[in-house]
C-alpha cells in the first residue's frame, strides 16, 4: 500500500518555514499561495493515500514507513517512522480537509489584520504538528507532536498579544497542556520500563490476556488519559478551552474541530489495546466523559458570548466521544469526532462571519434578526445547529445515536446500573444541547436587531480597556449596514454545511433498515477491534430505537423550549436566583481554582523569588563579590603609578635575592 | 691572582664598578627628569660592563667581553626606543616629569 504520509507532513512544514522566514516580505497573494498551497497539497496527498488504502484488502491496511533511524542503542532502537492505517487515514482527512477550509476562510476573516503573515505561519505550523501527532508510529514522536500542538495553540491563542487577556489565556492553555504532557511522559516512561520499546506495534504485540486488569496497565492508561483530558478539555482540565476564545475565530474553529481537542480522542482510540486490558481506566474514561458532557452543557445554557457557548458545547461533545470510548465503542468516538469536526468548524466559522459582520461584537444581547441580512450564514448555521442537536438525518444524529446506543447496549449486557446512569446523562445532555444551541441560533438570527452604534457606545463604556486593547473594534454597524460575508468566507461555510447534512451517512444505517451499510466502523474495525462494530450492529434494533427515540424526543423538547423562550428574539433578563448565578458564573470553577491553586503557587513563587533567590542565592554571590572588592581596594594602593616606586621595589627585590644567596651559602 | 700585565688588583675594578652602579641606582630613584634617569641607567649598565671586563681579564676568558658587546648593543637599542617614547610623551603632554606620568595608578 502506498504511504505518502511524509508529503502530508512535509508541505505544511515547508509552508511554515517559508512563511516564517519570508512572510514579512511577501505580498498578500504570495502568503495565501504558500499557505493555501501547503495545506491544499497536504490534503491532496491525504486523499491520494486514502484512495490507495481503499484499494487494499481490509486485512493489509497498514503501512509503516521508516523515514530515518533516530536512536539505535543496544537492543533499543527508535525510528522516526510514519504509520498509515485506517485510523490515521480518517484523522488526516479531517485535519487537512477541515484545516484547508479554515485556511481559505481565514483569508477573508484576517484580511485587515497587520499580522496576516504571522497568522498563516502559525496555522501551517499547527497543521504540521497535528499531522505529526497522528502519523507517528511510536509514543515518543506522538509526544513530540503532542508538545508541538500545545505550542501552536499557545501561539495562536495569544495571537493578539497586545491584549493582556489573550496573553493570559494563551499562558493558561499552555500550562494546562503541560500538565497533560507530563502525564503522557510518565505513561511513556512506564511503557518503556515495562515493554522495552515505544512503537505501537511493539507494545501492543506484547500484550496478552494474563496482563488484563493489572495495576501497571491501569496506571499507564490513566496517565494517558490525563494527557487526553488536558488536550481534549475534559474535567478537570477543561478550563483552558473557553479562554482559548481569545484567539481569532478561525483559530477557535481549527482548535475545536480539526486539531488539538481531537488529539485526546485519537490517543484513546490509538491505544485501545491497552485500554481493553484496563477496565478500570475505561470506566474512568466513560465516567469523566459523561460528567464533562452534562457539566459543560449546563454552563453553555447560561453563556452570553456566542463563542463561549460554542466552546462549552465542544467540551460537552468531546465528553460524548469519551463516553463512547469508555464503552469500547472506539469507532463511535472517532465517528462523532468526524461529524463534530464538520459541524463545529461550521458553527465557529459561522459565528466568525457574524462577528466579522458586526465589527467584532460577540455578545448575543446585541445581535438578533440577522437572518435577512446574512442568509447564507444563517442557513449553514441552521444546518450545523440541527446537526449538533442530533436531529435526523443530520450528521450529528448518526454519531450521537451510535454512542448512546452503544452505552445502552453495554448497560443491558453488563447489567451495571452505572451504565444506565451514563446513558441517561448522555440522553439528557442531548436535550440540553438542542436547547442551548437553538437559544444561540434564535439569539443571533431571530427577532429584531438589538445592536447598532448606540449599543456599541454603551458597550465601550462598560469595558473600555478591552476595547482599546483590542484595537480592531469599531462601532457596531446599523442594521442596514450589515452585509453577508464575501465568497472566500461563504464558500467554506457552504461546503461544511453540506458535510454537516450528509456527513453522518458514513456511519451505520442499521437504524433505517440498511444493516449492510456501515463504511466508517468497518474501515476502523482492523484498528479498534471488532467489538465496536458489533456494539452498533448487533444490539437489537428495538434497543437502539428506544435510545434514539428518547434522545430525539428530548432534543425536540429542547428546541421547542428554546422556541418558546427565545423564538421572538433573545431577551436577557437579569436573574438573581442563586442557582442561576451559580451556573451563569460557570460554577465558579475559575475563581475557586484561582483561590485554591493559582494564588498559593504565585505567592510561593514570589516568596521564593524574595527569600530563596534574593536572600540566599543572590546574597551569597554578592558576598563573594564584596569580599574581592575589599581585598582589591587594599591591594591597588600598591600601584602608585610612580616609576621610582617600582624601581625601588625592583631594587629591594634584587637585594633580597642577593642576601638570600649570600646567607644560604 | 692578578694577571702579570695588570698593575692594579681586581678588587679595585670591582669597587669602582660597585660605586658606579650605586650612583646609577640612586640617580634612577631620585631624579625626575627622564633624560637623567636614562643616563643613570647607562651608568649602571657600564658599571656592570666594567666588572665583566675586569673579571674576564682576571679569569683569562673572553666570555665576559662577549657579554659586554651584547650589553652595548642592547643599550644602544634601548636608548633609541626610550628617547622616541620620551619625545612622543612630550608631544602629547607638554611635560616629561616622571612624577606626572602616573596614569597607571591603581
Amino acid at each position: 500500500m502506498l504511504n505518502v504520509s511524509f508529503w502530508v507532513l512535509f508541505f505544511p512544514l515547508l509552508g511554515f518555514i517559508i512563511l516564517g522566514l519570508l512572510g514579512r516580505l511577501l505580498p498578500r497573494g504570495g502568503i495565501l499561495t504558500v499557505a493555501w498551497g501547503a495545506c491544499g497539497l497536504s490534503f491532496l496527498f491525504a486523499v491520494i493515500n486514502f484512495i490507495s488504502l481503499l484499494g487494499t484488502p481490509a486485512n493489509a491496511r497498514v503501512a509503516d514507513t521508516v523515514i530515518y533511524h533516530w536512536v539505535s542503542s543496544g537492543n533499543f532502537s527508535l525510528d522516526f517512522a510514519l504509520l498509515y492505517d485506517p485510523l490515521t487515514a480518517v484523522m488526516l482527512l479531517v485535519i487537512t480537509g477541515v484545516g484547508f477550509l479554515i485556511h481559505i476562510y481565514s483569508a477573508g476573516y484576517m484580511a485587515d489584520d497587520p499580522g496576516f503573515w504571522r497568522f498563516f505561519t502559525y496555522m501551517n505550523f499547527f497543521i504540521f504538528a497535528m499531522t505529526l501527532l497522528v502519523t507517528a508510529d511510536n509514543f515518543l514522536f506522538l509526544l513530540v507532536g503532542w508538545g508541538l500542538v500545545g505550542l501552536a495553540s499557545f501561539l495562536l491563542i495569544g495571537f493578539w498579544y497586545q491584549r493582556p487577556s489573550a496573553v493570559a489565556a494563551a499562558r493558561k492553555a499552555f500550562v494546562i497542556n503541560v500538565i497533560g504532557d507530563f502525564g503522557l511522559m510518565l505513561a511513556i516512561f512506564l511503557i518503556f520500563n515495562h515493554f522495552g520499546t515505544l512503537s505501537y506495534q511493539g507494545v501492543f504485540g506484547q500484550l496478552n490476556s494474563s496482563m488484563a486488569g493489572s495495576g501497571l496497565l491501569t496506571a499507564i492508561c490513566l496517565l494517558l488519559f490525563v494527557a487526553c483530558a488536558a488536550k481534549s478539555a475534559q474535567l478537570p482540565l477543561y478550563m483552558w478551552l473557553p479562554d482559548a476564545m481569545e484567539g481569532p475565530t478561525p483559530v477557535s474553529a481549527l482548535i475545536h474541530a480539526a486539531t488539538m481537542v481531537t488529539a485526546g480522542v485519537y490517543l484513546v482510540a490509538r491505544a485501545n489495546p491497552l485500554f481493553y486490558m484496563a477496565p478500570i481506566a475505561l470506566y474512568t474514561v466513560g465516567a469523566i466523559g459523561g460528567i464533562t458532557a452534562i457539566f459543560a452543557a449546563v454552563i453553555a445554557i447560561f453563556q452570553l458570548d456566542i463563542k463561549r457557548v460554542l466552546a462549552y458545547s465542544t467540551i460537552s461533545q468531546l465528553g460524548y466521544m469519551f463516553m463512547a470510548e469508555g464503552v469500547t465503542n472506539f469507532a463511535g468516538g472517532i465517528f462523532h469526532l468526524v461529524t463534530h469536526a464538520f459541524f463545529k468548524a461550521l458553527l465557529f466559522l459561522g459565528a466568525g462571519a457574524v462577528i466579522h459582520a458586526l465589527a467584532g461584537e460577540q455578545d448575543m444581547r446585541k445581535m438578533g434578526g440577522l437572518w435577512q441580512r446574512m442568509p447564507i450564514t444563517a442557513w449553514t448555521f441552521l444546518a450545523a445547529t440541527l446537526a449538533i442537536s442530533g436531529i435526523i438525518p443530520f450528521a450529528g444524529f448518526w454519531s450521537k445515536d451510535s454512542i448512546l446506543a452503544s452505552v445502552l447496549a453495554q448497560a443491558t449486557i453488563s447489567g451495571n446500573a452505572w451504565f444506565y446512569i451514563l446513558w441517561a446523562v448522555g440522553v439528557l445532555t442531548a436535550g440540553l444541547t438542542a436547547f442551548y444551541m437553538f437559544r444561540l441560533f434564535f439569539g443571533i438570527f431571530f427577532g429584531s436587531y438589538r445592536g447598532g452604534p448606540q449599543a456599541s457606545a454603551e458597550h465601550e463604556e462598560e469595558d473600555e480597556e478591552d476595547e482599546v486593547a483590542a484595537g480592531h473594534h469599531e462601532r457596531m454597524p446599523r442594521y442596514n449596514q450589515i452585509f453577508e460575508v464575501p465568497a472566500v468566507m461563504s464558500v467554506p461555510l457552504i461546503i461544511l454545511g453540506v458535510l454537516s447534512v450528509i456527513g453522518g451517512f458514513i456511519g451505520s444505517l442499521a437504524l433505517i433498515g440498511l444493516p449492510q451499510w456501515h463504511p466508517l466502523p468497518a474501515l476502523l474495525a482492523p484498528v479498534v477491534g471488532q467489538s465496536s462494530v458489533s456494539a452498533i450492529v448487533e444490539p437489537s434494533l428495538g434497543l437502539e430505537w428506544i435510545s434514539t427515540g428518547i434522545s430525539l424526543v428530548l432534543a425536540a423538547i429542547g428546541i421547542l423550549l428554546a422556541w418558546r423562550m427565545y423564538g421572538k428574539g433573545f431577551e436577557y433578563k437579569e436573574n438573581r436566583n442563586p442557582l442561576y448565578q451559580f451556573a451563569f458564573h460557570k460554577f465558579y470553577v475559575d475563581e475557586a481554582l484561582t483561590a485554591v491553586l493559582v494564588n498559593p503557587i504565585m505567592a510561593f513563587g514570589r516568596a521564593a523569588t524574595r527569600f530563596l533567590e534574593g536572600d540566599t542565592l543572590d546574597a551569597g554571590s554578592r558576598g563573594i563579590a564584596t569580599t574581592f572588592r575589599g581585598v582589591s581596594a587594599g591591594l591597588r594602593r600598591l600601584q602608585t603609578g610612580y616609576v621610582r616606586n617600582y624601581a625601588l621595589a625592583i631594587l629591594v627585590g634584587a637585594v633580597l635575592i642577593v642576601i638570600y644567596y649570600a646567607v644560604r651559602r | 691572582m692578578p694577571s702579570p700585565t695588570s698593575l692594579m688588583p681586581l678588587s679595585a675594578y670591582l669597587i669602582v664598578s660597585a660605586v658606579l652602579f650605586t650612583i646609577g641606582v640612586v640617580g634612577v630613584l631620585v631624579r625626575r627628569n627622564p633624560l637623567i634617569i636614562f643616563m643613570s641607567i647607562e651608568l649602571m649598565l657600564n658599571a656592570v660592563n666594567l666588572s665583566f671586563v675586569a673579571l674576564s681579564t682576571f679569569l683569562d676568558s673572553a666570555d665576559g667581553q662577549m657579554f659586554v658587546f651584547l650589553v652595548l648593543t642592547v643599550a644602544a637599542a634601548e636608548v633609541v626606543v626610550g628617547l622616541a617614547i620620551i619625545v612622543s610623551i612630550f608631544r602629547t603632554r607638554r611635560t616629561i616629569d616622571v612624577d606626572d606620568m602616573n596614569v597607571l595608578r591603581g
